[in-house]
């Protein structure tokens, strides 16, 4: 009887006793017996970016947890990803602590606001927090928009504000980010990762 | 405030995408490995006696005269059509003085039933041999012939070994054909993560038959080149420095050693040391996708 190819790559249970280790005079029984008592572990293997710089190094993730077995994901491991061009394996001392800022107890996860004269910080929704930031923005730039300079030239500038942009974003992001600001007249912008 | 510029350095080499064996330390390194391996495994005989067919393959490879390389020509069209400079359906005559070297020292410390299989080589007329070493290289051996074929595979390593050393690395390039060898296109045995200055923490691909190295990137499903579905199984609590890459996009696995672990792991005797491994990744259902030539006929049915 010829194998196939994938027949020839196999190598289960069944196949032990007819293989080359029974056929020399080897028995494979203890082996075989062991391996009743073992189980299993499982890890995922997935790249990312680190997210803090404008280096953006490449990053190997670890994680335990199984989406279809309905056990909640654990990252286990981070380390520097080997294959990456920028960074060839290598971290700094903050992209090393990557796994412990994201299991953080202290990590924000949600928008909260600390109200004047206030020492509580308070969770609201993303809404409220859009909101928030909004009628702060209109009525700064509603105070302090320059249209014209003192010698009648159109500027339409607004410097009272800044806004700082994050790492993580793409070019599209990037782009609609400049467009934005730009667009209600905000002069100083920057970006995280400059940082 | 005064600056100055950074002195940026560049990496002082580049990491190899090749990596071709050493026929001076290959197989004795995994002599020594197989050895260790065996003190107290549940399959600790065979893999000793493993360990004494790779001292063989050593005594072999050194006694091996220089064999003759594909001519410029068949480099030349090798590389126009990204094929294998070496043709592993035809392996130089050479190999069956390597397999009767090897069945010959191996004869008298071997169990009775391999030293009757050891006999039968030692004296088989070259037309059965070159049957053998056909099949064996098509993947399409018989399973009668199990007892035979891992010194049959032994032998074709040693002279498959000696060629590849000797071809020039910066010459391959990456085949037509993913996940085969670029040196004799055979598939792989297994994946190890090496350590080393350039070359830390690069996964490559190593040879079933010729020893070759390649790299691969990591977390990469090696059979069909996906990353969606990749993960790594190793035994609970087992400690060793080997797992189970598996992918569940074309549902194949193949195992990973990591040199940082271990700093002797070797690819095919630490895969062989962890067949309990094969045994319960198989039982998952995934597909094992290269063969441990050592290792015939353990397919089942």
């Amino acid at each position: 009887m010829n194998m196939n190819r994938r027949q020839f790559f196999r190598v289960c249970s069944a196949g032990l006793g007819g293989s080359s280790i029974a056929l020399m005079g080897f028995s494979p029984n203890a082996a075989l017996a062991e391996v009743r008592t073992f189980k299993l572990a499982r890890a995922t293997e997935t790249r990312n970016i680190c997210p803090y710089c404008s280096v953006s190094c490449g990053v190997l993730i670890y994680s335990t947890g199984d989406k279809s077995k309905n056990a909640p994901a654990e990252i286990i491991h981070i380390e520097g990803d080997p294959d990456n061009p920028v960074n060839r394996g290598t971290l700094c001392p903050k992209g090393a602590g990557l796994r412990d800022m994201i299991q953080s107890q202290n990590r924000l996860k949600w928008p909260e606001v600390r109200e004047a004269g206030s020492s509580e910080w308070k969770r609201i929704s993303w809404m409220e927090a859009f909101d928030r930031i909004a009628k702060h923005m209109k009525a700064d730039r509603d105070a302090n928009f320059v249209a014209q300079n003192e010698a009648g030239v159109t500027v339409n500038r607004w410097t009272s504000t800044a806004f700082l942009a994050s790492s993580a974003a793409p070019n599209e992001a990037g782009y609609l980010t400049v467009k934005t600001i730009r667009a209600l007249g905000m002069t100083s912008i920057d970006t995280q990762a400059r940082i | 405030m005064q600056t100055s510029n950074l002195a940026f350095q560049p990496p002082a080499e580049e990491a190899a995408p090749y990596l071709l064996p050493d026929g001076s330390t290959l197989f004795a390194g995994r002599a020594e490995r197989f050895a260790a391996l065996a003190g107290g495994h549940s399959l600790g005989d065979w893999l000793a006696f493993l360990g004494r067919l790779s001292r063989a393959q050593h005594d072999a490879l050194q006694a091996l005269p220089e064999l003759p390389l594909p001519d410029a020509a068949r480099l030349a069209q090798a590389k126009t059509h990204a094929m294998p400079p070496l043709d592993a359906s035809a392996p130089p005559a050479a190999w069956r003085d390597a397999l009767r070297r090897i069945a010959g020292q191996l004869a008298a410390d071997a169990p009775a039933a391999a030293r009757r299989a050891l006999e039968a080589l030692a004296a088989a007329d070259d037309a059965w041999l070159d049957r053998l070493a056909t099949g064996l290289l098509a993947g399409e051996a018989a399973a009668e012939d199990a007892a035979e074929l891992p010194f049959v595979a032994a032998a074709l390593q040693v002279v498959f070994t000696q060629l590849a050393g000797r071809l020039d690395a910066s010459a391959l390039q990456p085949l037509d054909a993913a996940g085969v060898c670029p040196c004799c296109g055979s598939a792989p045995v297994a994946s190890i993560v090496r350590i080393g200055s350039a070359i830390a923490n690069l996964r490559y691909l190593h040879c079933s038959l010729c020893n070759t190295e390649w790299n691969v990137p990591r977390a990469v499903c090696t059979a069909c080149g996906g990353d969606k579905d990749v993960a790594l199984h190793e035994i609970e609590g087992g400690g060793q420095p080997v797992r189970a890459e598996t992918c569940d996009s074309c549902q194949s696995y193949l195992k990973i050693v990591y040199q940082d672990k271990d700093p002797q792991v070797d690819p095919v005797a630490d895969d062989l040391a962890t067949l309990a491994l094969d045994l319960l990744v198989d039982e998952a259902g995934y597909q094992r996708s290269g063969p441990n030539l050592l290792l015939i006929g353990a397919q089942g049915e």
